[in-house]
């Protein structure tokens, strides 16, 4: 384990990041802790406890997943992808919003359901399930919009500078959505052992975030066709996150939570992006190890 | 009433939305923390959250007064750091750190500008490279620093960024040697001589994304840092080096005889690679001794380095991947 540790440190170290990561068996309960109880920006990963209060409310008979949301094209948060990036308005159901969040990280599907939730009952889920350090202030909107403030009047392009990004609120875990890769892991623990909501609502969840398109990041670290990788990333300047749960076919299963900060100001870093791949599999393996 | 930490109280609560969070973050319980609120709201005459059974909302007041509430808290743990360092030693003792490729001109107009500004203060000065200035700034060991970006700067706070230019060392006999500005692109089939990569991987991968960026991806990069031997791989093993302005006695204008004979140093055309510095200090540290040494630092960095202000950033094009969009 030890040496795990410090190959997981060097690797992120050689990929220019400072890296947290909480790897857990999620049936042995043995685990990996490189920093795992680090306040953390979780950024869109915050979308899987939207996710899984979503379920909640529809296990408690709160409202129907089919339920149809008509998304007017106004007033909708941007974002590069999904509804937050078409033109025109559109008619979807409450799990179809789900899918657009969690598979492409859709900010405007993510509002329409804050919207419908509220972001208080995100954060009553979150304490039920014990996940103490975990806490949304704001929607992936205002979010966004404390960026923007925040960079001023140069845009996205004034991100590069050093100076502008120690100025982001959005970077700080006492003044944004917030939580721990203890926390995290904890989270997909509980959803994957059926305890977070009903079998049946635990398994639209996986579902979900077995069909998320990005393969940079933690699927990376498995290039194996018998190996399933479901997970949800997170991405602001310089942070880069993903959690996710890995399922080897002999049965095991492993929650791992990684959460980055890239020492660089680019936007794209194919290296940073990687390492969480590669840091995941470092802890995989480790917990696997006879 | 204890202002300070009657708004310590107060930022808490509306960081947190919740008092029993608050109440955990500040390490005291809940009823304490509800009556500190109720005589701070009652002190100041303004209504700062409305509170239901389930919840705490900020008001508009409260929006109003958090910013400020902010500002007085981090002027007092200011004040604080100021008074330790006092305190510590006789006449106060700011613990200060230089990268090693800073130049002695600099150390000593840095050290000219800060005893003149920053009277019976004593500086105790490091050499230290950014890396360990992070770690020590984590433990408290270092009040300030000089450091190289890009690193992760979460925690901490800047002043200005300043960039020294980098221009190439090449053989004599190689075609670019001719140029009065070198394109990148012409340095076409020679090996890059840097530094060995594990000391700043950050700076390293971006050096090498310029250089590709603008046409020149060197067959092979060799490792190596004295300047004898990097003078020695620039003569005999068709390869190049970069090296700051400063490094070559060549301010703006003047063209003194390059040194030892078969190697010169130009500029790159367009200025398209820089050494990039900042002084940095621990978010909410910075006082009158840390903002003396980071005027000190970047005067000398002006005046003996050739640094100038950052560059405007170039366009950014963000792709899908980055989820976000402004």
């Amino acid at each position: 384990m030890t040496d795990a540790l410090a190959r997981i440190h060097a690797a992120f170290a050689d990929a220019g990041v400072t890296g947290r990561l909480h790897a857990l068996d999620i049936d042995s309960g043995a685990q990996l802790d490189a920093g795992a109880d680090q306040p953390v920006c979780t950024a869109s990963v915050h979308k899987l406890c939207l996710l899984v209060t979503l379920h909640e409310q529809a296990a408690a008979g709160l409202l129907d997943l089919t339920e149809p949301v008509e998304c007017s094209p106004q007033a909708r948060t941007t974002g590069p992808t999904g509804l937050a990036a078409m033109l025109d308005g559109a008619r979807l159901s409450l799990r179809d919003l789900a899918y657009l969040m969690m598979s492409v990280s859709d900010n405007a599907a993510a509002d329409q359901l804050l919207e419908r939730v509220g972001l208080d009952a995100v954060n009553r889920t979150t304490a039920r399930l014990g996940l103490a350090r975990t806490l949304a202030v704001h929607t992936f909107g205002e979010l966004l919009s404390t960026i923007k403030e925040d960079a001023g009047p140069g845009g996205a392009r004034s991100l590069a500078d050093p100076l502008v990004v120690t100025r982001l609120r959005a970077l700080d875990p006492a003044r944004t959505n917030r939580s721990t890769p203890r926390d995290m892991t904890r989270l997909l623990a509980a959803v994957w052992r059926d305890e977070a909501c009903t079998p049946e609502h635990g398994a639209a969840i996986r579902r979900i975030l077995g069909l998320q398109v990005w393969p940079h990041r933690l699927a990376s670290g498995f290039p194996f066709d018998d190996v399933h990788v479901a997970g949800k990333t997170g991405s602001l300047p310089t942070v880069r996150n993903e959690v996710g749960v890995v399922e080897y076919p002999d049965g095991g299963r492993y929650a791992v939570a990684v959460f980055t900060r890239t020492a660089r100001t680019s936007a794209l870093l194919p290296a940073a992006d990687a390492v969480i791949g590669t840091a995941a599999r470092l802890a995989v393996d480790a917990l696997r190890a006879p | 009433m204890d202002l300070v930490r009657h708004l310590e109280c107060f930022v808490a609560v509306a960081e947190e939305s919740h008092f029993g969070r608050a109440a955990a973050r500040l390490g005291m319980a809940q009823p304490p923390l509800s009556q500190r609120i109720q005589r701070l709201e009652r002190h100041l005459g303004v209504r700062l959250f409305e509170r239901t059974s389930r919840q705490v909302t900020i008001t508009e007041a409260g929006t109003l007064l958090l910013a400020e509430a902010r500002e007085v808290l981090a002027r007092s743990e200011a004040l604080m750091a100021t008074a330790r360092r006092i305190r510590d030693g006789e006449t106060g003792l700011l613990r200060a750190a230089l990268p090693p490729d800073v130049s002695g001109e600099t150390v000593a107009a840095l050290l000219a500008h800060f005893s003149g500004t920053a009277d019976g203060l004593e500086l105790e000065l490091h050499e230290l490279p950014t890396a360990q200035q992070l770690e020590r700034f984590a433990a408290h060991e270092l009040d300030v620093g000089l450091i190289h970006h890009p690193c992760d700067v979460s925690g901490l706070e800047l002043g200005p960024v300043l960039r020294r230019e980098l221009g190439v060392l090449l053989p004599r006999d190689a075609a670019a040697a001719g140029l009065d500005e070198v394109p990148l692109a012409s340095l076409t089939g020679y090996d890059l001589i840097l530094f060995p990569r594990a000391g700043a991987p950050a700076v390293y991968d971006d050096l090498l994304t310029t250089c590709a960026r603008n046409g020149y991806t060197p067959p092979a990069v060799r490792h190596a840092q004295g300047t004898s031997f990097v003078r020695g791989l620039v003569l005999s093993a068709r390869a190049v080096a970069l090296s700051p302005r400063d490094a070559h006695g060549q301010g703006e204008g003047d063209q003194p005889p390059s040194p030892a004979s078969g190697v010169v140093w130009r500029p790159l055309t367009g200025a398209p690679l820089a050494l990039r510095h900042s002084v940095a200090w621990p978010g909410g540290r910075g006082d009158a001794a840390v903002a003396a040494f980071t005027e000190a630092a970047t005067r000398a960095l002006r005046s003996t380095a050739g640094a100038s202000p950052d560059l405007p950033a170039r366009p950014l094009h963000l792709r899908p991947a980055s989820e976000y969009w402004l």
